[in-house]
This record gives structure tokens, C-alpha cells and sequence, in this order.
């Protein structure tokens, strides 16, 4: 058979290990880096309920916004973009629009904007942009980032104007939006309050979803061994099984199986329950680094488990994976990391895209 | 207690062994059942079809089934991806009923088929 066939997409994984009390540790940057998150999942092996400090950790995650048909220049206006936008903090992302068919908008944090679109808008549009990375062959996407935190961007300027002008009048580009803002307990919410008084919206919390599970095979993981060359298992059959537990696969199958031959890696032990909880929803980094943070403490007190787990999956039409990084879908649109927390505090991070995006930080 | 861990980073490029295929069997006779096994077949006799016995051959797992909204996911190594993937996109009858195989998401993780945001509603 031709060699062709043989071919798939491209895919990357960085694995990273370190200590969290290791002042040049990077997991706090990589997970406020990644800004758009749909799914977090905990996994605490030995374990029936959720502990109460985490439970109250959770409680307290952000509630965020889903606004109908909001035009995109009502977020770039004079005052929204000094009292929300400019002060860092803001969350925006377009909803239900698919980041392989449709136009696509995120606001960062940062105070940047992003826009990813199609020929036609683009071009109907006129602001300067660059051809989407992930183009085949003729250029049918191109991506626009608006710095609106640069001193050229300032409000009343000429290319602020334009950027206003361009949303307002030439496309004026309207979607449903997911909003979130991070709290920092004073009362900034006043223009973000003004601005959805306008339209018709709704607050929610995050979906949370609970499930203890019994007698699960696990693979025995040793802090030192991240590659999986002195007895473990490799990163791949690591996350692999963390998928199959997560989906409720079996994995009590041998090698003569009709229907599936998936059995969990060796070396493997075998825990009486553990605990998996998923928390879904449009989830800011703020939330998930205090998660974070109180994971860490989890091993203050003794336990069975020498590990934990904690999963964060991205939007997969966000038009950014980490900072600026422009992604894309293909087939599955995945960006995800994977914190696997030791007693000693030593971690391992994974960090996983799929063929149209760049490497992980 | 082992000493506290020094930076480590590794970056592994198509490093995974398998595909997984997310799946759903659409039948024109939706009240129709259909269990693990004959989807399975159904797979096989898709592959035979296209590339004979060999194509028969490809390995590949059924991880899961759910009969009652007729969805799968499958694992398969990189070199079969291709060939099981264009098997499936040929499959039109089963047990002599017309079908259609849509494939929905496909990935060299399997932890990211449990977290497509596409398919949950928020609101």
C-alpha cells in the first residue's frame, strides 16, 4: 500500500518537571497563560469526597457572562475599553462560532484583541492582519491582533479610530459572547454592568460534576521518572490511561479480545476508590491557580495517595492556545495541560496541541 | 523522601503511538439496536471492503460503545489511522439498512475527547 496512507498530523506533547517550591518554577506562568478554558478535571486517587478546602476553593471559582448577539465594536468603545479592557483582567470570547468556519473573537487579558476571519470579512474589514499560519496553500484566514494597551492605539487616535470605524460601520461584526472579568473585590463592574444592561444575557456559574470510582487499576508513578525509562510508564500511556479513567473505559481486557485489547500500563496498582471531579464552564487562569495552589496543599496533612491530578482543557475554538499562539481546530482542536502534584511537591506538567498549533511554552 | 526535582523538559513530536476516533453510527431506522460486537464487525467488513484481507487486518479497539446513542471511541495505531479512517467514511449499509459513520473528532490524545467544548451547551 502507498506510503501516503501511512502519514497522520502532526501533534506535539512537552512534559516539564519541577517543584512547586522551586522559585523558578514556570507553572504559574503556563497556566495564566492559557486563557480560555472549558474543562478542568481533578483526579485524587484514595479518596471518597471532596476535601473541604477544596471544595470552598471551588465555590468560589468565578460566575461568567453569555451575552446574546453583542456587535464586537460595543466592547472597544471609549469607555468600556478604559474601565475594563485597558485594566487587565477581562476575559471575552466569541461562543458556539467555529474557529475552521467562522469568524472568531477573543479579548486577553492582556488587553489585546484578537480576531480571526475569513477572507471576505477580512478584506471587507480593512485593518492589518496576517494569513492564519494553518492556510492551505491560498490564504483563507487571516488573524488581526489589536493592541489596545500600545500608545498608538490611543483612544480618539487615528488607528483606534479606524479599528472603531472598521467594527462599527464597514462589518459590523455581532456574535454571542462568553464574558468573565477577574474580581479583584473593588467595584470596577459598572461599565461591564452598563454594557449588558443593553442586551439580553445570562449569569451562570460553573457546571460541577462528581464521581467516586472503585477498584481502579493505576500505573505506578515514580516523582524522578517523568519519561517513564526507570519503571513507569511513559507520558503517552500516562495520559492515555488518565482519558480512559476520565471516560469510563475498561481496561480489564487481554491481549485475545475481540472488542478492545486497552489494559492499564504497567507497572500497576490498585486503588480501592478515587475521586474524579470535572468543573465546566468558562473558566478564567485566576480560578484555576488558586485550584492550583490548594491542590498543593493537599498533601499537607497524610495520605494513601502519593499523587493527584489535575486536567485543564482549552476552548477548541479559541483563536489562541498560550498567549498569542494562534490555534486551530483540524480534527480535534485539542489544548490541554496536565498537572500530576507529588507529596514531595514535585510536579509534572504536560502540556499537549494538536497539528494546527505552535509548541507549548 | 526523594530530593525535591531540578527543572526538567522534554518535548515529544508525534511521539504517540495511537489515534483515537470519536464516532456516532447513524441509521436510518433510528429505534434499531445494535450492540458493541456488530459495530465492530461492521468496522471490519467496512475495511475488508476497501482494502481486502490486509485492510481486514488492521488492528484497531473498540474502547467504548455506547449502544444507546450509538457513539464510539476507537483506538488505532498512526499507520492505520488513514486507512480506517477513508473505511469508515465508505460505510453506507448495515444488516442491509442504509447508515452514515460521522466521524466527530479525531486525536493522538485520548484525554482530549473528554473535553470538546463544542459539544456541551453551557447555558
Amino acid at each position: 500500500m502507498s506510503p501516503e496512507l501511512e502519514r497522520f498530523p502532526r501533534n506535539i506533547l512537552v512534559c516539564e518537571r519541577s517543584n512547586f517550591l522551586n522559585e523558578k518554577s514556570r507553572h504559574g506562568i503556563h497556566v495564566s497563560k492559557h486563557y480560555f478554558n472549558y474543562k478542568v478535571s481533578i483526579f485524587i486517587p484514595e479518596c471518597g469526597i471532596l476535601p473541604a478546602g477544596l471544595s470552598s476553593v471551588i465555590k468560589s471559582f468565578n460566575s461568567y457572562f453569555l451575552v446574546q448577539k453583542l456587535p464586537v465594536y460595543k466592547l472597544i468603545e471609549e469607555v468600556f475599553l478604559d474601565e475594563v479592557v485597558k485594566k487587565g483582567g477581562f476575559y471575552a470570547l466569541s461562543h458556539k462560532t467555529r474557529i475552521d468556519e467562522d469568524n472568531t473573537i477573543a479579548f486577553l487579558p492582556s488587553g489585546q484583541m484578537i480576531l480571526s476571519l475569513d477572507k471576505d470579512t477580512y478584506e471587507q474589514l480593512g485593518l492589518e492582519g496576517k494569513p492564519s499560519l494553518y492556510n492551505h496553500r491560498n490564504a483563507r484566514r487571516y488573524v488581526v491582533t489589536v493592541d489596545f494597551t500600545d500608545k498608538s492605539m490611543t483612544v480618539g487616535g487615528k488607528r483606534y479610530q479606524r479599528v472603531l470605524l472598521g467594527l462599527k460601520e464597514r462589518v459590523p461584526l455581532t456574535c454571542d459572547f462568553l464574558l468573565s472579568r477577574y474580581s479583584t473585590g473593588t467595584d470596577e463592574d459598572g461599565a461591564l454592568q452598563g454594557l449588558l444592561s443593553q442586551y439580553s444575557f445570562e449569569v451562570i456559574r460553573p457546571a460541577q460534576y462528581s464521581q467516586t470510582l472503585r477498584i481502579v487499576p493505576c500505573p505506578t508513578l515514580h516523582p524522578s521518572d517523568l519519561q517513564g525509562k526507570a519503571g513507569s510508564c511513559d507520558p503517552h500511556q500516562f495520559l492515555e490511561w488518565l482519558g480512559s479513567v476520565n471516560m469510563g473505559i475498561r481496561c480489564d481486557n487481554s491481549a485475545s479480545d475481540f472488542l478492545s485489547t486497552y489494559v492499564c500500563p504497567e507497572p500497576q496498582d490498585s486503588m480501592s476508590q478515587a475521586l474524579l471531579y470535572t468543573i465546566t464552564g468558562f473558566l478564567i487562569p485566576e480560578d484555576i491557580q488558586s485550584l492550583l495552589q490548594e491542590l498543593q496543599r493537599y498533601f499537607d496533612e497524610p495520605k494513601f495517595s502519593p499523587w493527584l491530578s489535575l486536567t485543564v482543557h482549552g476552548f477548541v475554538d479559541s483563536p489562541v492556545s498560550w498567549g498569542t499562539m494562534e490555534h486551530g481546530f483540524l480534527s480535534s482542536g485539542e489544548n490541554f495541560y496536565n498537572f500530576v502534584c507529588f507529596k514531595n511537591q514535585d510536579y509534572w506538567l504536560h502540556m499537549a496541541t494538536g497539528a494546527l498549533d505552535g509548541c507549548p511554552p | 523522601m526523594e530530593e525535591p526535582a531540578t527543572f526538567e523538559r522534554h518535548v515529544y513530536k508525534n511521539a504517540s503511538v495511537y489515534h483515537y476516533m470519536k464516532m456516532s453510527l447513524i441509521l436510518e431506522d433510528e429505534s434499531k439496536r445494535l450492540i458493541a460486537a456488530e459495530f465492530k464487525q461492521l468496522i471490519v467488513s467496512g475495511l475488508r471492503d476497501l482494502y481486502g484481507e490486509i485492510g481486514a487486518a488492521i488492528p484497531f479497539d473498540l474502547l467504548t460503545f455506547d449502544e444507546s446513542t450509538k457513539t464510539a471511541i476507537l483506538r488505532v495505531y498512526n499507520s492505520g489511522l488513514v486507512k480506517l479512517w477513508s473505511a469508515i467514511t465508505l460505510i453506507g449499509s448495515c444488516q442491509n439498512e442504509l447508515c452514515a459513520v460521522r466521524v466527530t473528532q479525531v486525536s493522538p490524545f485520548l484525554l482530549a475527547l473528554c473535553g470538546n467544548s463544542r459539544e456541551t451547551e453551557l447555558d
